[in-house]
């Protein structure tokens, strides 16, 4: 008996030490913290700029798989050959200049000279020619070779059927010097400037990179920065801070010292640490506007970001013309954006949205066709009566995808309510699911009416209208229409007349939506955010990133 | 000792005939008086007694609620939403939070011009929030007894088995549990649910697949002590069989932690359920469970602080209930507090 | 006992081959791919796919994942581009289980003693109000618990850090929140247990023979009360790990927990596989330090099972 409680006080005697041995962990933690609270550390006259990320950086490899946080650090710390300025505008990055033929199929960029890597490495044409080849090689492919395709062989590499499948040497892209680059496009796209400001075409040295091998870009100090800042140190799903860059070509320009970004994974975390003062900025979810809308600290923007209703043909009793302008007719979008998601976002008749696209004549793409298929509850109700009568049945049963964050799930719950309640004899059964799995059931086509949504990359119609081509990679939906298909496929290819173009991706849309409802647009996103009055020249671009090379904090 | 036990039944031992065998039966399974006095000692106590009439109060409620008022519980009305809470009668009363006015003060029923009276306020979507509450409590309950019942009889069929009959059998079946246990249980639940479409039925079942063993190593761990007391072995030797000396002895007297854990749970499902919520794999709108009714409350709790105030008080009612009439069941039920 | 030890962690091994397989095959029987996003074509989702070997038959992919792991290689993340899974498992593994160990201890500690208390001052005003802290501490649902812990301690009073993980007091909020639960839960048991174990004839036995109460109560009943709360210790353990995912995202704490869900719904599969293997095992650790512990201060449990028959 002695012997059993002997061995019984051991064992809680050794469970007590291993546990003294684990707080070693968090006290390293402390010693990392020297910033503490916030503004007392920018007193002193730095200027110190304190941020909440809703998780940890996936990745900062430009062929890795980014997501909107990458991509902001990525454009904090690294630059192309463009960037996006604060009213989301193209402008250069490493480049004094560049030119393009007369075709518009050959571009040539003159690379800065005094655009140094952190360790003293000036970013040549070399950097570029690497990193577009990795993004492209079947071994390090990344998800967003697809941006490539502009580029003359980039279709091919990527097409295991191809002859070339894999050969990056057959890309159009050289260095013919080491500060001349020169690429080969395809077809003469006229937004490929616009294209080049995402990270997945930023440079990467090579001879570093090979150097840091299976580590490259995985710490901070594995990695090398042309930026505005430098990631002075990651703290994994922690905290990373980013530091002034003094080897930028630019650094003039650029204001704070630091910026330092906490892991904060929940929104009313990050409220509650703006109220606290430990952040500058806080990101609201609609839950929080109500509290904060009067608040002069209250921000808001658009995205490029557009929601819509994918109708699945295959079901044949959405292939009904009248039922599905019924459906998209049928509820009140105004609504759904003033009461529901309160963040700026606006209700859509459109897939393009305003603002996106100025035609050459200074007017708006919208402005031709207005707003699609708007019409009165009456409207609606009398549509899905003859739709009913054509198919020869009195009630219809829907299954809606929806995303599972409470913002869109209320949009959805709105949705499903409405279109019950004004189309008689509709049911609507909410499926909700996390994105991965919605896409899935989406590609298998797996639904009958999806909350679904669409982002540019470049502000060309074509972004938009490419999804539903009868052909296209993700028109998941089983819509065709031969003029709507023959619209696409030329704007793809015929850049010469610019302005007839855009009058026929006009008629594309009006056929999209207006004629035969393939999809039902809901609204562009908006996002609401509190800013402290001290932090001035935050630039939220429409792609859900942020450039911090402008901001200033003045306390 | 087995072994000895079995020679000395078997051989040595003739039972009296019918009789004695009735009047052992009556001698272990407890009588009628037994379950009498249980119940006069639940009256008894206060504490178990409360937690009843409060689960009955709520069940009522979850049964009859949502037909108290004429809004439905997917009735939305964007014009209404995220009014607070106003109840006829105890509107005058400023102090109790019932007359209408939001957290700063203003009356939002006079303000938006809204006539009807919302008993508990509503949701961002104008929904009724009394309605889905106890629509959500009818759910929530459900998903909870469904699982509880599933937990017991497996819980309680393999741990008495496992224990009763040991050695080899034992052996087997804790192999099994110890696969199960070590299988984190929330990873279980995920992926079934994901793989099973969220839904009540899933919900479910993927807490039962991973809860039952809870039950089973505390019922084994039970008969495991009382299976070589010495009334058990008595009755052994007085010839019982293992069903009898399962069904009649051990069983009864591992009642009290049986109750104990399915009280734990009951609640512990309607948490379950409450987490999926939080990390977002909930039921599938517009059915609500309090699980969801909290965590869409939790996220307004600043400014619309009557969501999450009722939805919460209701849950933890219920865990309370719960916890009050299973301890005083289990004082009331165990048979060695007899006297 | 040696023998019994050395069987039981022969099945400790095996039961860890099953759950691997287990895990592996549910897995990748999830809907959507690590794949998925809005912008990637069926071509470009199946070059993906070959980049990381996942275009192979899965019996394929499950013999080479478990030549793998007995080489110690967990593989590469998805979401996490190239980060190794041990390096996320060992980066946030120390600060889960800090919270986690922490919580425990100081929840049982004073479950314990709440629990004695209540059981020696039966029916009295002591044994309700330790029996109201313990119910409450079961009735508000965590998360709950932890925002209004947050909300108010942190912001409106200011008395500890809203968030994250920096220091000690940083970790004092989302252990009570964490630790309420398991104080309730020990507090009710060892109540239970202890009235169970008073009511005894030994216990009335050893009184009539004037045994001084203090000894009484520590030699014999508390011994014999503590036996089943060793068996509710390792799934309270387990149970923890749900709490602490909930408490790390509130707090924003670089934690395990937090990763695991997020792990499941991208499908990044050998983070779910390292993350699931991990705890597993460490699971499977517990119940079995249990079962010794329980074999070991309950002298009335014979070995039976294991191979070792204590009685013939």
């Amino acid at each position: 008996m002695k012997w059993n409680q002997r061995i019984f006080g051991t064992s809680v005697l050794a469970g007590m030490l291993l546990l003294a041995g684990c707080y070693g962990g968090g006290g390293e933690a402390e010693k990392d913290s020297s910033a503490g609270t916030g503004d007392k550390a920018a007193s002193s006259g730095k200027q110190v700029l304190h941020l909440a990320a809703g998780g940890e950086i996936p990745t900062l490899q430009t062929n890795g798989s980014m997501d909107g946080l990458s991509q902001t650090v990525l454009q904090n710390v690294v630059e192309g050959l463009f960037r996006l300025d604060q009213n989301d505008k193209v402008v250069p990055g490493v480049i004094d200049d560049y030119e393009v033929s007369e075709d518009g199929l050959h571009y040539t960029f003159k690379l800065k000279q005094d655009a140094l890597w952190s360790n003293g490495e000036p970013t040549t044409a070399h950097d570029f020619v690497y990193a577009w080849k990795k993004a492209l090689h079947p071994d390090t492919v990344s998800p967003h070779a697809y941006l490539m395709g502009a580029i003359k062989g980039a279709d091919g590499i990527q097409d295991p059927d191809s002859p070339s499948y894999g050969k990056v040497d057959e890309l159009g892209v050289k260095a013919a010097d080491d500060y001349t680059l020169e690429v080969e496009l395809e077809n003469a796209v006229p937004y490929f400037t616009e294209l080049l400001s995402h990270p997945v075409f930023y440079p990467q040295p090579e001879e570093y990179v090979k150097s840091q091998g299976d580590k490259y870009a995985l710490e901070a100090d594995t990695m090398v920065y042309n930026g505005p800042f430098v990631l002075s140190s990651w703290d994994h799903d922690a905290k990373w801070v980013l530091k002034k860059n003094d080897q930028y070509w630019d650094q003039d320009t650029v204001q704070l010292d630091e910026v330092e970004v906490k892991v904060t994974k929940d929104t009313a975390t990050e409220v509650n640490l703006y109220e606290t003062d430990t952040v500058d900025v806080a990101n609201l979810s609609s839950e929080f506007i109500d509290v904060y809308q009067d608040s002069d600290e209250y921000n808001t923007s658009l995205k490029s970001e557009v929601y819509f209703m994918r109708i699945n043909q295959r079901n044949e009793q959405l292939q009904n013309t009248n039922i599905r302008k019924a459906l998209d007719m049928g509820w009140d979008k105004e609504q759904a954006t003033k009461m529901i998601l309160k963040n700026g976002a606006i209700p859509a008749y459109f897939l393009v949205f305003p603002g996106f696209v100025e035609l050459p004549d200074g007017a708006d793409f919208r402005d031709a066709y207005g707003d699609l298929n708007k019409g009165t509850i009456e409207d609606a109700q009398a549509l899905w009566q003859k739709g009913l009568d054509e198919l020869g049945v009195q009630e219809l049963t829907f299954e809606m995808l929806s995303y599972d964050d409470e913002q869109r799930k209320s949009v959805a719950e709105f949705m499903k309510n409405q279109l019950e309640k004004n189309l008689p004899g509709l049911t609507i059964k909410i499926n909700q699911q996390p994105n991965k799995q919605k896409i899935d059931l989406e590609a298998n086509q797996d639904y009958d009416l999806s909350y679904s949504g669409w982002r540019n990359d470049v502000a060309d119609p074509v972004e938009f209208l490419t999804v539903f081509q009868s052909d296209g990679a993700y028109n998941w939906q089983d819509f065709k229409n031969d003029r709507y298909d023959e619209i696409l496929k030329k704007a793809q290819t015929d850049f010469t007349d610019e302005m007839g173009r855009y009058k026929e991706l006009q008629e594309a849309e009006n056929i999209l939506i207006g004629e035969e409802a393939a999809i039902s647009p809901l609204y562009q996103a908006g996002s609401a955010r509190l800013i402290k009055p001290y932090v001035k020249g935050f630039a939220a671009h429409g792609n859900s990133t942020f450039t911090y090379k402008w901001t200033t904090v003045e306390k | 000792m087995r072994m000895d036990d079995a020679e000395l039944h078997d051989e040595l031992f003739e039972l009296s005939g019918e009789e004695g065998r009735k009047k052992q039966a009556r001698a272990s399974v407890p009588s009628t008086s037994y379950w009498k006095d249980s119940w006069g000692r639940l009256r008894k106590n206060k504490g178990a007694f409360a937690g009843l009439i409060m689960i009955g109060l709520i069940l009522f409620l979850a049964v009859a609620g949502p037909y108290m008022n004429s809004h439905g519980f997917d009735d939305q009305n964007l014009e209404h939403a995220n009014l607070p809470p106003k109840v006829p009668g105890l509107e005058k009363i400023s102090w109790l939070g019932m007359s209408g006015a939001d957290i700063r003060g203003v009356d939002q029923y006079e303000a938006k011009a809204v006539e009807d009276y919302y008993w508990f306020g509503t949701d961002s979507l104008g929904r009724d929030i009394w309605t889905r509450i106890w629509e959500g409590t009818r759910i929530s309950l459900y998903i909870a007894f469904l699982a509880a019942a599933l937990d017991l009889v497996l819980g309680v069929a393999y741990g008495s088995i496992s224990a009763y009959y040991g050695g080899r059998v034992d052996n087997v079946m804790q192999r099994i549990i110890e696969v199960l246990i070590g299988i984190p249980s929330l990873i279980v639940v995920i992926l079934l649910i994901l793989v099973l479409q969220p839904g009540i039925i899933s919900i479910t079942l993927a807490m039962v697949i991973t809860g039952w063993v809870n039950m089973a190593r505390i019922v084994r761990g039970q008969v495991l002590k009382l299976k070589n007391q010495e009334f058990v072995l008595a009755s052994r030797t007085l010839g019982a069989g293992d069903a009898r000396l399962m069904g009649g002895h051990l069983i009864p007297n591992t009642l009290g932690p049986i109750i104990i854990t399915t009280m734990f749970t009951i609640p512990t499902a309607i948490f379950t359920e409450a987490f999926l919520s939080f990390i977002g794999l909930g039921l599938q709108p517009p059915i609500a469970s309090l699980g969801t009714l909290v965590n869409d409350g939790f996220k307004m709790m600043k400014i619309y602080p009557h969501l999450l105030m009722f939805s919460s008080i209701i849950i933890s009612l219920i865990m309370v209930s719960f916890n009050l009439l299973g301890d005083g069941l289990r004082d009331s039920l165990d048979p060695r507090m007899r006297k | 006992m040696k023998k019994y030890v050395f069987s039981r962690f022969g099945y400790m091994l095996f039961t860890f081959l099953l759950i691997a397989t287990f895990t592996f095959f549910l897995m990748h029987t999830l809907p959507g791919s690590p794949f998925n996003d809005e912008r990637l074509s069926a071509a470009q989702k199946a070059m993906m796919a070959k980049r990381y070997g996942l275009d192979e038959p899965l019996a394929v992919q499950y013999f080479k994942y478990l030549g793998n792991l007995l080489a110690g290689d967990l593989g590469v993340s998805f979401q996490f581009d190239g980060r190794s899974v041990t390096s996320i498992i060992g980066e946030r593994i120390g600060v889960s289980a800090i919270l986690g160990a922490q919580s425990l201890i100081a929840g049982t500690v004073l479950g314990l003693l709440l629990g004695i208390i209540a059981a020696l001052k039966h029916n009295t005003f002591l044994d309700y109000g330790s029996m109201i802290i313990a119910v409450l501490g079961l009735s508000i649902p965590n998360f709950v618990f932890a925002g209004l812990l947050q909300y108010w301690v942190g912001v409106r009073l200011q008395w500890l850090p809203v968030a994250f993980w920096e220091g000690f007091e940083y970790s004092i909020l989302p252990t009570i929140a964490l630790a309420a639960f398991v104080v309730a839960t020990i507090a009710r048991f060892m109540r239970n247990e202890m009235l169970d174990v008073l009511g005894n004839d030994y216990i009335v036995t050893a009184r009539a023979k004037g045994i001084r109460e203090s000894l009484l109560i520590i030699r014999h009943a508390l011994r014999n009360a503590m036996i089943p709360i060793v068996t509710i210790l390792g799934p309270l353990a387990v149970s923890l790990m749900t709490g602490t995912l909930v408490v790390e995202q509130i707090f924003s704490i670089p934690g395990l927990g937090e990763q695991f869900v997020k792990s499941i719904l991208t499908n990044d599969y050998p983070v779910i596989m390292g993350v699931t293997l991990f705890y597993s095992f460490f699971f499977i650790l517990i119940v079995f330090v249990v079962d010794i512990l329980y074999v070991l201060i309950d002298p009335r449990i014979r070995l039976t099972g294991g191979g070792s028959r204590a009685n013939g």
